[in-house]
């Protein structure tokens, strides 16, 4: 036999993605120029709430260059609300067509857009129109929308600001809580958030009536939902439409599903019979992209005097915005609250509240940095109460290899991982055991180091189709692929999923190239066009790799087994002898005697020179579905210093400790690890979209206000990684993208508390700024005044 | 508030001559009058530094300066960088460190990388993050980003040619 090949799954590839990026030849929405292309701008709403009056476009219709003008009316009359994709379990949809009818309801909701012959004539077209606003009472609070006296946002369908709330549990939560030696508590706000990709979103739409096809180039994870919702929408045919996405600015899980300007370009498109373009500009990314995470949680965790815990209880409320966006608001604080703790006796509540803000969408993450931040700051706390080490406390509670599979309370099944390793790892990391000893004050500039743990478990991708229809979302679990041999001897993959910075293409080529044996140079990756790619999901919930992986190695596996057969006759052998190698078919013990892989190809692809019982063609699709999520898992460490006069702290160091599977291609796991990890500590130092409570005005609406981390904010970063095979997933991966997210703000919020030990600070607010730190000092100062003695 | 203005300068090693709007900036002349698409705009508030170009060899935020005000000048934009098929060093470096995701603020950083190769000056670690500091990345998290610049300014490669 021939020596085997080394594999290709955990080689550090070149990407496929790179080339056309360096070179500036990436081909982004703002980079497609149609013939004749119009521009639209979108006027929106500058009240959080406001009843809409008359709309006179007068002026506006008569500037030179303006073509078109959609109102809410204009809107009703043409099109169907937006669709949603994965609704609350058990709420009201909450649809909204793409412009206001008689009632916007948040700042920077659409209410009139102008297509013409250029974006700063759109503009201009805008400030020409006027609109009779009357401002309507609004409520920006997530908790205050759910006080008896607040303005209710959809009266039509709700009596209040609570969509709906939804109980997951196990066990008995309240009797073991009620039994319980120690109890901890806390409230905890989680802010709210942008993905903020550097690419907002765009969309280029173009209307072929006579062919009846709709063209759409847009900024997606998700082309062929997309073409789904369109269709939906306006209402088409999906045969009628292709969604091409082709090089997406980074997407974060903000760029799924439709938006309302999406449907603006298309109409005006449809009516003009004109390829008509769409650019978010910055300033409108901030009212009119999906926003994040905001959420506030009630947590109590019981415990025996000796660190164990019996029992984890959490309320939370989580802000939906004024409408129920694509993927709404984030659905997995639910699933993970127990995070990596053997708690049998569990309960969680889920709250939705309705606020006059910019709706809710995913974001990386999606609700899991948000309870892990809640989670395990607790953690921290029940440590300090009972007077235990914190890494001791984890370690008592973690659950151990043996205890999995585990089902948690709320019905999630944790595959399998060694949770302890990475805590360990992590304390060794950071040398843990000489900070105990005493170092923490041992420095000569008079501020304190800190260390402090976040744990986690993360879910990835999907537990069947089956799992999605219980919960009412309207997409798949499946991945798919397509696989097509070429007459240069290479193979074209035709993949859904959009290119979005994940480094798919590699990924999906090295695994291709691994299970049909062919070179990774020779397969060209097709990303993202609804015309060219078989039906899928889409590129979220680190769902990518588990379900593609799959139909990948099922569709070369097909690939292969014809390539061989039809080598096998040509070179008088047999298909169990032969092997890809390369770009050749070769008797494996014989390499001299081959063929080159563009001969086989040729001959299947014109039906010559093949076997008689065999079919012209060589191309496969596979569809595959994942039996189970498979859960991530790891430990991050946090070191900060801190002034104890000012509050102004640094973090110095932080150190990752994680598992995700067997890794493909480890460049691109500690990307998405290191990249998840600074869009974590931004949203856990700096980031916030700020609402003016009185005047519902968003604050921080600019990229000058909007404190997304510079190269200078971020911390030097240590990733460790363990690799456990996943028993549930294709190659034993788990998925990667999310991770990141989940543990800075909890990481961080434990070692400033760590360092101001002596004060008894607590933090429960995010972000976690040097005013918040000198206000917790200030405040556990004064305290302590308070009950020393006169 | 319209009206064009003739613009003439020197693009990427060619005499360009254009109508410019006198209200657009000159990452939107450079993208949609000229066609140059590789520069791309973020934020158009001077921020994020995706549309960072070189004018007379200094990084520049294109979307903060008006077309107009290129007139007389000599432009380099990230198209300037390959030759042919081949990638210059700063890609070289980026591609090793695998420092790009999606690709979007690609071109900004490496133009920075240029000026910084460019001005000769030798830099610390620390000064290179200084001078990073204008531009945003959201996918990377800009460690790989800072290591391949690094590299590149270490390297013996000159850079893209200066002014005339």
């Amino acid at each position: 036999m021939s020596a085997a090949r080394q594999s290709l799954i955990g080689a550090a590839l070149p990407r496929k993605e790179d080339d056309r990026l360096l070179r500036g030849d990436g081909l982004f929405t703002d980079d497609v120029q149609l013939a004749h292309q119009l521009e639209m701008a979108v006027g929106r709403c500058p009240f959080p709430r406001a009843a809409i009056g008359a709309i006179d476009l007068a002026q506006a219709r008569a500037l030179p260059g303006v073509r078109h003008i959609l109102t809410g009316a204009d809107v009703r009359a043409a099109s169907e609300p937006l669709t949603v994709l994965r609704p609350v379990p058990g709420a009201p949809l909450l649809p909204y067509y793409a412009l206001a009818g008689e009632e916007a309801i948040h700042e920077g909701q659409p209410v009139v857009s102008v297509a013409a012959t250029s974006r700063a004539i759109a503009e201009d077209a805008l400030e020409l129109i006027d609109i009779d606003y009357e401002p309507l009472p609004h409520v920006t609070d997530t908790l205050g929308a759910l006080a008896d006296d607040a303005p209710v946002l959809h009266p039509g369908t709700l009596p209040s600001n609570l969509l709906t709330s939804n109980v997951d549990r196990a066990g008995e939560p309240e009797s073991r809580m009620a039994a319980a030696p120690v109890v901890v508590e806390g409230r905890f706000h989680v802010n709210r958030v942008s993905a903020l990709p550097m690419e907002a979103r765009g969309i280029v739409a173009r209307w072929r009536a006579g062919a009846r096809m709709l063209e759409v180039y847009a900024s997606t994870q998700t082309p062929h939902l997309i073409r789904q919702q369109l269709a939906e929408c306006l209402p088409l045919d999906e045969g009628c439409i292709r969604v091409v996405a082709s090089d997406v600015g980074g997407g974060f899980g903000m760029k799924l599903g439709l938006y309302p300007e999406d449907v603006l370009a298309v109409l005006h498109a449809m009516a003009l019979q004109r390829p008509v373009k769409w650019i978010e500009d910055r300033l409108e990314f901030f009212r009119a992209s999906t926003q994040a995470r905001e959420a506030v949680f009630d947590v109590r965790i019981g415990a025996e005097a000796d660190g164990r815990i019996v029992a984890i209880t959490n309320q939370y409320t989580t802000d939906l915005g004024a409408w129920n966006s694509t993927y709404g608001s984030a659905q997995l604080s639910s699933v993970v609250f127990t995070g990596p703790y053997k708690v049998a006796d569990a309960a969680v509540e889920r709250r939705v509240a309705l606020t006059n803000k910019t709706p809710i969408g995913a974001y990386r993450g999606y609700g899991q940095p948000e309870v892990n931040f809640a989670l395990e700051v607790l953690v921290d706390r029940l440590a300090r109460r009972l007077g235990i080490d914190p890494l001791e406390l984890r370690r008592k509670n973690m659950l151990r290899p043996e205890d999995l599979p585990w089902t948690t309370p709320s019905r999630a099944v944790y595959d399998n991982g060694d949770y302890l390793k990475t805590l360990q790892l992590a304390a060794d990391a950071v040398d843990y055991n000489s900070h105990r000893a005493g170092r923490r004050n041992n420095r000569d500039d008079e501020r304190l180091t800190g260390i402090g743990f976040a744990s986690f478990v993360e879910r990835t991708g999907y537990a069947s189709a089956r799992f999605l229809a219980g919960r009412g979302s309207r997409f798949g679990a499946h991945e798919s692929v397509g696989l097509r041999a070429n007459r240069s001897g290479g193979v074209d993959l035709y993949t859904g999923v959009s290119t979005f910075g994940q480094g798919s293409e590699t990924a999906f080529a090295q695994i291709c190239a691994e299970v049909f044996g062919i070179d990774y140079e020779a397969i060209t990756v097709h990303a993202g066009d609804s015309g060219a790619s078989p039906l899928n999901t889409g590129a979220f919930a680190s769902r990518t790799l588990i379900a593609a992986a799959g139909a990948i190695r099922e569709a070369a596996d097909a690939l292969r087994d014809k390539t061989l057969r039809i080598a096998a006759m040509v070179l008088q052998s047999t298909p169990d002898a032969l092997e890809v190698s390369g770009r050749v078919v070769r008797v494996a013990d014989e390499p001299g005697r081959s063929l080159p892989l563009a001969d086989i190809f040729t001959r299947a692809i014109i039906g010559q020179g093949i076997p008689e019982d065999e079919e012209p063609g060589l191309e496969a699709a596979a569809h595959f579905e994942p039996s189970h999520a498979s859960f991530s898992f790891g430990t991050a460490a946090a070191v900060v210093s801190v002034d104890p006069e000012s509050g102004e702290f640094d973090v110095e160091r932080f150190v990752m400790a994680h598992d995700c599977g067997v890794v493909v291609n480890p460049p691109l796991v500690e990307g998405q690890v290191r990249g998840g990890l600074v869009q974590g500590l931004g949203a856990a130092l700096a980031e916030e979209l700020r609402y003016d409570e009185s005047t519902g005005q968003l604050v921080s609406g600019s990229m000058l206000d909007y404190f997304a981390p510079t190269i200078m904010d971020v911390p030097p970063i240590d990733l460790l990684h363990t690799e456990v095979p996943s028993p549930v997933t294709t190659f034993g991966v788990r998925g990667v993208g999310e991770v990141g997210t989940i543990p800075p703000a909890a990481a961080v919020a434990n070692a400033l508390c760590d360092a101001l030990a002596d004060d008894g600070v607590e933090f429960s607010t995010l972000p976690l700024t040097p005013e918040r730190v000198w206000q917790a000092l200030a405040a556990a100062r004064d305290a302590r005044v308070a009950h020393e003695p006169k | 508030m319209s009206g064009d203005e003739r613009v003439s300068f020197r693009l990427n090693g060619e005499a360009v001559s254009a109508d410019a709007p006198v209200r657009m900036h000159a990452a939107d002349f450079l993208r949609h009058r000229l066609g140059w698409i590789g520069t791309h705009i973020g934020c158009e508030q001077g921020v994020c530094g995706m549309c960072t170009i070189l004018v007379d060899g200094a990084a520049i935020k294109s979307c903060l300066m008006l077309a107009v005000q290129l007139d007389g000048t000599e432009v380099r934009t990230v198209e300037s960088l390959a030759e042919g098929d081949r990638l210059n060093a700063a890609q070289e470096a980026f591609k090793r460190h695998h420092a790009l995701q999606c690709g979007y603020c690609t071109p900004g950083f490496l133009m920075l990388a240029e000026s910084l190769k460019a001005s000769g000056r030798a830099l610390t670690r620390t000064e290179i993050r200084e001078e990073l500091a204008g531009a945003l990345c959201r996918c990377t998290g800009y460690e790989n980003i800072l290591g391949a610049v690094e590299e590149y300014l270490s390297s013996e490669t000159p850079g893209v040619e200066g002014p005339e």
